[in-house]
């Protein structure tokens, strides 16, 4: 079984972290780390062998939604991108959906059963990005049923 | 509109305070497992504080409101370990990482509560001041609230000023 390459953004340590613990926790797969301190760090590390990003909105130089956006206009249409911020109001999750081309939004603080409800569906049984992509809808109901059980 | 009337207010409106002390609390019961209680004490923030200070706004092109959560050394400890399962070194680079990560979970739950007010603000980037006899003043003297709370794990201020964004 190959790992599965996460791209984690935050421009806390700690929170870096917290996600990766989080990830380590939930037995969905298994991960192997880059990190990233900012949007424009995170646009020098991305590459192919990326399955997966968890970024923070709210960093210096680029933001998390500024560097989804850039992803997504590179082409990358299919890789999950999930937001992982403090930033809360259904204004600042519209604009990471819909500006920022985010899959999921998790909220902090976060639990690894939290981070569970969120990305499990990204995973297949064997532990590997899940293939076939979903409704538009399917996703957009997901999304806020992330935000309402957090 | 809520900003015209805030820019005239000599002091911050009760309906603003109520929703930042509702966001300490939902913020601090996320993290602590229970729900800090508002203390009411007319001396807060009289007292010198040893500790850790988080400082962070939530501010649109017209209004900052600058907070500033000011923890006391034993309660950092124990945020440390609420949070992350275990108790960080009070002077690590760490813990001010993680005192800067709260003031930033709180601005965002202060940004989201306050839109319901009519104010929609956006979070400025958070930092930490660590030391001893700190005193939290406002030189300026703006419209300022002090706020006390009781929390599993232990004391610790909310200090809110609001002045004309520059």
């Amino acid at each position: 079984m190959s790992k599965i390459k996460a791209l984690v953004v935050d421009d806390s340590k700690i929170m870096r972290s917290q996600v990766k613990r989080a990830l380590d926790q939930l037995m969905i797969a298994e991960f192997e780390y880059e990190e990233a301190m900012d949007g424009e760090d995170a646009l020098e590390k991305f590459n192919d062998d990326i399955d997966i990003l968890f970024v923070d909105w709210n960093m210096p130089k680029m933001t998390g939604v500024e560097f989804s956006r850039a992803i997504r206009d590179k082409g990358y249409d299919k890789i999950p991108i999930i937001m992982v911020t403090a930033e809360k109001s259904m204004g600042k999750v519209d604009k990471a959906l819909n500006e920022g081309g985010a899959n999921e939004y998790i909220t902090k603080p976060f639990t690894a059963d939290k981070m569970s409800k969120a990305i499990s569906r990204y995973f297949d049984d064997n532990g590997q990005i899940a293939t076939g992509g979903e409704e538009e809808g399917d996703e957009k109901k997901s999304f806020f049923s992330s935000i309402l059980k957090s | 509109m809520i900003t015209e009337e805030l820019k005239k207010a000599d002091h911050i409106p009760a309906k603003v305070t109520e929703v930042v002390r509702e966001s300490v609390i939902n913020t601090f019961a996320s993290i602590c497992g229970e729900a800090p209680e508002f203390v009411d004490d007319p001396e807060v923030g009289s007292r010198p504080l040893n500790g850790i200070i988080g400082n962070i706004a939530v501010f649109n092109p017209e209004l900052t409101f600058s907070l500033m959560m000011a923890l006391p050394k034993d309660t950092a400890l124990k945020i440390s370990d609420a949070f992350l399962g275990m108790e960080l070194p009070f002077d690590s680079d760490d813990m001010g990482d993680l005192i800067g990560e709260i003031a930033n979970i709180l601005a965002g739950e202060v940004a989201a509560n306050i839109e319901k007010v009519g104010f929609r603000g956006q979070s400025s980037l958070p930092t930490a001041t660590r030391g001893s006899d700190l005193t939290l003043f406002m030189p300026n003297k703006p419209p300022t609230e002090k706020m006390l709370f009781n929390s599993p794990c232990g004391q610790f201020m909310l200090n809110m000023a609001m002045s004309e964004s520059k």
